[in-house]
């Protein structure tokens, strides 16, 4: 093996975040060519199509947060100069009384608001529905975005760097955009996004299961979107997951778990697998940063 | 504290009154409402001569009902699917209307105190449980050893044609212990990283999943509380352990051995960890100092996940479960009381914690 070669096997076996990263990818990818061999074709579509929705939901969540968070941190920064404090102690009450709803009671009070919609036929539309849904989940979620865009401008004051480009001529929203966010927090705020398509996924999935049950008694989960949370819900899927148990107290039926229960077993791993590798590839991206 | 006190109790007052509102712009719909799907659906229970748990008998109730819909299948599969929901229903539910009486709102008292028994008793195992893997962590990062994998194959690299038959077994057994404690690692993470109806399900058939040490046992492990407030934790011990006055103790030679000699395992164990003499101490006290601030953090998270595992497993008599039933049934009265029960138990924990904080902070005030 040459030289180079090996320096460079090296340098990304120092970056755990792109090991991790792979580590995903090839998961899932592997998963698949499991999943085209050994599971029927119905089924697979069903699960191509919710891993589709569930990703592009939550990176629809990522960026109305990002967008949310960056827009109330500018606007908490302007109303602190502000002489009157009125304005700035209200807005904080305001974001502060969404930060004590429980998330999952609120995506729920606002999914419910959806399927009133859906109920009234005011919307049908499938990509209208999921953006309504990604927009019920950003709600509870660009608060950390938020905190974090707030604690960098804060930390950045703190030092001398925000005055002398004041000095320099410097425009505050440029100093801010510019030289904080973008050139200065790029990696904390990709840390952070990381960590929030992780709970974004999980949130999801746990609201999607849960409305199995229905929010309505004339919509049921079937009328939404498909995906990983819901899919795993259904019958068919739980009984899957229920085969895991039997393996405990049988273990010879460990191999049947890889053939005869392959779709709930497929969306729980993926899941699963997903929430693992983003934590890690969120840490390991957080500690290069830091070192 | 006063400014926080005052604040908390606005953001109360302002909510209450919220829906203190929508409770009466409810009760002044309750006339239209009365006339709901759930009576419909009561009337069609009137027909005494069908039985339906009989499959014959629903089957020809689906036949006539398609005559009746003029065949529009749809229309006569819904009714059918509210019948079999509506049956599903505890039969106080079946029976009341959409107001709120006291034997109701005695009812879901007694679930929200069921409830916030299971949060505090998961709150503190998880602050426990936080702390120690954190803790762990740290003092193992400490000792430098390469990964378990890593372990396992410099083991069977040291496996030479000239050594002994029994230093090979050795050799092997190591690396056979390492790779069993690597799968047991991965074992551990997947638990600790599956949401609660994943692992409830999984153990549905073998253990009563209804029960409330089930549910703290859940609500501990899983949902990735554990690994995310630790993370945090163990974050903290990191930056600490950056510090100055670090350098400075151990130049006035505080004990800097992080082996397991030094730092017993059952200490690591213990409720209230304690290292005296060692510089971990000082450590750990300032980062726990920091973490009590995401304390508040952690106990929303708690809540949701709560919330989730009795919802998402359908445990009868519980918070969230009735919750979810009252939703699915336009019961809105109950619903409202429900959703401010537990913005109640996060706004008390918020206050509880800045107390805490505030009696902390005076302590180490000079």
């Amino acid at each position: 093996m040459n030289k180079s070669l090996k320096k460079t096997i090296r340098r990304i076996f120092q970056r755990k975040d792109i090991i991790w990263t792979g580590l995903w990818f090839f998961g899932l990818i592997t998963l698949w060519i499991w999943d085209v061999l050994f599971l029927n074709k119905p089924d697979l579509l069903q699960i191509q199509t919710a891993i589709i929705n569930t990703f592009l939901m939550s990176l629809s969540v990522v960026i109305l947060s990002v967008f949310w968070g960056w827009v109330f941190s500018l606007i908490v920064f302007f109303l602190r100069k502000l002489q009157n404090q009125i304005p700035y102690t209200f807005f904080i009450f305001s974001i502060n009384i969404i930060r004590s709803i429980p998330q999952i009671i609120g995506i729920l009070m606002l999914y419910f608001l959806i399927t009133f919609l859906m109920f009234q036929n005011i919307i049908n539309n499938i990509y209208i529905i999921m953006l309504l849904m990604a927009v019920s989940i950003a709600i509870f979620q660009f608060l950390e975005i938020m905190d974090l865009f707030i604690e960098r401008i804060d930390y950045y004051r703190k030092t001398d760097f925000f005055n002398a480009l004041l000095v320099c001529g410097v425009k505050e929203l440029t100093i801010i955009n510019k030289e904080i966010f973008f050139k200065n927090s790029r990696g904390h705020i990709l840390n952070k996004l990381i960590a929030l398509f992780g709970s974004t996924i999980f949130l999801q999935c746990s609201i999607d299961f849960i409305l199995s049950i229905g929010l309505s008694t004339k919509i049921s989960s079937v009328n939404f979107p498909l995906t990983l949370g819901n899919l795993l819900a259904r019958i068919d899927s739980k009984q899957d997951i229920l085969a895991i148990g039997h393996t405990i107290m049988n273990p010879t039926y460990f191999g049947n778990l890889f053939f005869e229960h392959l779709q709930g077993i497929t969306i729980a791993f993926i899941i699963v697998f997903t929430l693992l590798c983003i934590y890690k590839i969120s840490n390991a991206f957080m500690e290069r940063l830091e070192s | 504290m006063k400014r926080k006190i005052i604040e908390h109790s606005l953001s109360i007052i302002f909510i209450a009154i919220i829906f203190s509102i929508l409770f009466v712009l409810l009760s002044q719909n309750k006339k239209k409402s009365q006339i709901n799907e759930s009576s419909v659906l009561a009337e069609e229970f009137k027909i005494d001569f069908i039985d339906f748990d009989n499959p014959l008998h629903t089957s020809i109730l689906k036949e006539t009902l398609n005559i009746f819909y003029n065949n529009n299948a749809a229309d006569s599969l819904l009714l059918l699917y509210e019948i079999d929901l509506w049956r599903e229903l505890p039969s106080s539910m079946q029976l009341s209307g959409n107001e709120i009486s006291i034997e109701k709102l005695i009812q879901i008292l007694i679930m929200f105190l069921k409830f916030v028994l299971v949060y505090i008793l998961v709150l503190g195992l998880t602050y426990y449980g936080v702390q120690t893997l954190a803790v762990f962590r740290f003092v193992s990062n400490k000792q430098n050893k390469p990964p378990l994998l890593i372990r396992v194959f410099s083991n069977l690299k040291n496996l030479k044609k000239g050594i002994s038959f029994l230093e090979s077994l050795k050799i092997i057994i190591a690396s056979i212990s390492n790779f069993i404690k690597a799968v047991l690692k991965i074992v551990f993470y997947l638990i600790l990283f599956s949401p609660a109806y994943v692992i409830a399900y999984s153990l549905k058939t073998k253990f009563d999943t209804d029960s409330i040490v089930f549910m703290i046992f859940l609500g501990v492990i899983s949902n990735a509380l554990l690994i995310t407030y630790s993370q945090k934790f163990y974050t903290f011990l990191i930056s600490e352990s950056n510090k100055g006055y670090v350098e400075t103790a151990l130049v006035k030679n505080l004990n800097n051995d992080y082996s397991f000699k030094s730092i017993l395992p059952s200490t690591l164990l213990q409720l209230k960890k304690n290292f005296p003499g060692h510089v971990f101490n000082h450590i750990f006290i300032n980062a726990q100092h920091q973490y009590y601030s995401t304390i508040k953090e952690q106990a929303a998270y708690l809540i949701t996940g709560l919330i989730i595992i009795e919802m998402a497993l359908n445990i009868h008599g519980h918070l969230g479960y009735e919750l979810m039933q009252n939703l699915l049934y336009q019961k809105y009265h109950m619903v409202l009381v429900a959703v401010f029960l537990i913005y109640l138990t996060v706004k008390a924990t918020e206050i509880f914690v800045d107390i805490f904080i505030f009696g902390e902070n005076k302590k180490y005030q000079n």
